[in-house]
């Protein structure tokens, strides 16, 4: 084990890819990428964190200054509102009690205080909604960061490790719902490389199954496996995901992933299956595997032994190639809304970020964290799977 | 009762293509090929390349189907065993191939590939299988140590020597040598033969060496096959060729073949022409467009191999 360990770190291909800057750095992302992955998976990241409401609605992350009449917006409702009408309550201590945004509550002061503060605060946001539009109101400022204050009182104060909790979640902002959008596309991530390596994994083991076989035994095996392909490739497979994202959308496994896993591994292998095909064909004639049949060795011991441990480059390239294909292939299913159901995904997302209309008000957040962490694993991919495919081609030096 | 017996082997390949997969044409590779060997002898497979010496020994180890014929190995027919029947044939027949770059696995390393053929045929007890094999590479002269490297990192020479070491892995008693050294260096070429020379007196192998070396056929073999277009031409003893051979395509070999001599510089000569197409053979003996004793009965009716003297047989109208 080691020792096919050492030799494959110091095989030809293994010293191209070494010598590949580019592709150095991309392996280095995409580890960022499985290191985000297993933490999210040892719950660093739970899928409560990603649909509960943490803030106001969509609120701007650290890169953005919100213009004066969001400020303004954002501070009249997250707090004031709510606790003013709970004042109103015949039972006010419990209504208060009862008022939450998030990780905030309020203030443990004395009823009379945040009567006394209440009123402050209404009183100043009589004054500023005089001005028609905040935004064109520069000599207001001081008003608003005054009223923005003592909205702030209302809120009792986080504890240190609350509050790094909560500027890490608000760091991209908040989508429509008031749900992290950083937490979101962390855990996208997630699901992404989950559905890229499952799909790919079994694809690529259907596929070379099925192409070594076809390969190797020629003959009727051969007609059924090509038939196989042919038609399936001849169905547009974007349409073969939507249908069979259809068929399971009455079944229990709806809210699973396995739809999404059933649909792409039907129409992935077919790639990864004829180039092993091929390549199948062509080892069968070399020497080594005719003397193995002179050995008396059976089919499946040559198959698996002496054919298919050849093939393994090429499983190696088509398995990054299908990765990143299932991964674009999930986020255009889940924008369809028939991919990934009860979480989060990078095509959820941009979904949500379009039909709400945000996009066109500026409230881009959303859309462009979705694509952002999604183009960075992409690119990798690609760079690391055309470095891959360099690597083992020994035309190229 | 000789070893192995061949009679009247066939092999056609068929080309198929266009609709419905028809058979185009024929590729008339061995056609009516026969001999014997006894036990204890090598038989050497001299020709033009394409005249389907290779196919000729891929179809008596079965890696090919013959097409029509026979072949008896001691005494069994073998020619239509099942796969399972052949098991046990294989054990006692194994061949050696031409390019020993190819031949071995690329991913497993050599020792692992020789101990896989012990291990699959229980020639020995588990325990005993790494010594069985440390001394089969002690036998062709690889040193115990390289068994764990990968082929990649052997030369031509070495590679070749695995290839016989994993061959005599079954303890065969016939062997099948498809051009062992035609691959190699003229330097390493000496050293293979005479290690297989060595191996042969050791485990008392009979053999069916193939080459396009007259030379090579002349140092190793006890008798030699002269092959032309899949048809046998020519069956003659070792003895001294040169004096003995009486076919005029024999001879032509023996011509072409440079001699290092100065004193014994002649012309090399050279064959006119070209071998005919073996997809539609000549109606009459393959060597008649290129021979100079041709005649009209030669371009009409094909020659039978004749025994001109014991182990001496020849096809041709004009000797």
């Amino acid at each position: 084990m080691i020792s096919s360990l050492r030799r494959l770190f110091e095989s030809r291909a293994a010293r191209k890819l070494r010598r590949d800057n580019g592709a150095l750095v991309a392996l280095l992302v995409i580890c960022v990428y499985l290191l985000v992955t297993i933490a999210v998976m040892c719950n660093a990241i739970s899928l409560n964190d990603c649909s509960q409401v943490i803030g106001p609605k969509s609120a701007a992350g650290f890169f953005l200054k919100e213009l004066p009449e969001r400020r303004f917006e954002i501070a009249r409702t997250s707090m004031l509102k709510p606790v003013a009408r709970a004042l109103q309550n015949s039972d006010p201590t419990a209504a208060l009690a009862d008022v939450k945004l998030g990780r905030w509550a309020v203030a443990d002061k004395r009823l009379t205080q945040l009567q006394k503060i209440v009123s402050d605060a209404i009183a100043i946001q009589h004054e500023l909604e005089k001005s028609e539009n905040l935004d064109q109101a520069p000599e207001l400022e001081p008003k608003l960061v005054e009223f923005e204050r003592k909205t702030a009182e209302l809120i009792e104060p986080l504890s240190r490790w609350d509050r790094l909790a909560q500027n890490a979640a608000m760091l991209l902002g908040t989508d429509a719902q008031g749900r992290s959008i950083f937490f979101r596309a962390l855990y996208s991530i997630k699901v992404a490389i989950q559905i890229g390596v499952v799909t790919a994994v079994v694809s690529v083991l259907i596929g070379a199954i099925l192409g070594a076989a076809a390969g190797f035994f020629g003959g009727w095996v051969d007609h059924c496996v090509v038939w196989l392909y042919t038609t399936f490739s001849s169905i547009p497979s974007l349409v073969l995901l939507v249908v069979i994202a259809y068929a399971f959308s009455a079944s229990d496994a709806k809210e699973t992933l396995l739809p999404v896993y059933v649909a792409f591994c039907a129409t992935f292998w077919i790639g990864t299956c004829r180039v092993v095909r091929g390549e199948t064909m062509k080892l069968k004639q070399l020497e080594y595997v005719q003397a193995a049949r002179t050995a008396g060795f059976g089919s499946a011991r040559i198959l698996f032994r002496h054919v298919l441990p050849n093939t393994a480059h090429l499983m190696l390239i088509n398995f990054s190639l299908l990765l990143i294909g299932a991964i674009k292939s999930e986020v255009i299913l889940s924008y369809l809304g028939l991919g990934v159901q009860s979480q989060p995904s990078w095509g959820i997302m941009i979904r949500d970020a379009g039909n709400n209309g945000d996009v066109m008000s500026g409230f881009f957040w959303q859309i462009g964290a979705a694509t952002f962490f999604m183009f960075f694993l992409v690119l990798a991919f690609n760079i690391l799977s055309d470095a891959l495919q360099d690597a083992f081609d020994p035309k190229h030096l | 009762m000789p070893l192995v017996e061949v009679s009247n082997l066939v092999k056609h390949f068929l080309v198929r293509g266009g609709v419905f997969n028809r058979v185009l044409r024929q590729v008339h590779a061995v056609n009516g090929v026969s001999f014997a060997i006894e036990k204890g002898k090598i038989l050497g497979v001299v020709g033009e390349s394409g005249c389907g010496k290779s196919t000729l020994g891929k179809l008596i180890v079965r890696l090919l189907d013959m097409t029509a014929g026979k072949v008896q190995f001691r005494g069994q027919d073998i020619s239509h065993l099942s796969a399972s029947e052949l098991m046990s044939v294989r054990r006692k027949m194994q061949m050696i191939f031409q390019d020993p770059h190819a031949s071995l696995n690329p991913r497993m390393t050599v020792g692992a590939a020789v101990r896989e053929v012990v291990a699959f045929h229980k020639i020995v007890p588990k325990r005993e299988i790494r010594d069985e094999v440390d001394a089969l590479f002690a036998k062709v002269g690889i040193h115990t140590d390289s068994q764990e490297k990968y082929p990649h990192e052997f030369s031509g020479g070495q590679k070749q020597r695995v290839g016989i070491a994993r061959s005599l892995a079954v303890n065969p008693e016939f062997i099948i040598a498809d051009e062992p050294v035609s691959a190699l260096d003229v330097s390493i070429q000496a050293q293979v033969l005479n290690l297989l020379m060595d191996l042969k007196d050791e485990f008392d192998l009979t053999m069916l060496f193939i080459s396009h070396d007259l030379k090579v056929i002349d140092h190793f073999c006890d008798s030699v096959l002269v092959m032309y277009l899949g048809f046998v031409l020519e069956e003659l003893p070792c003895r001294d060729i040169q004096a003995d051979a009486l076919h005029p395509y024999t001879k032509a070999l023996l011509g072409a073949n440079p001699v290092a001599d100065p004193t014994q510089r002649h012309e090399l000569t050279v064959l006119a022409g070209e071998v005919p197409s073996p997809y539609d053979l000549p109606r009459g003996c393959p060597f008649a467009a290129r021979c100079e004793l041709v005649t009209n009965q030669c371009r009409q009716e094909m020659p039978p191999l004749v025994e001109k003297e014991s182990g001496h047989r020849v096809a041709c109208w004009e000797v």
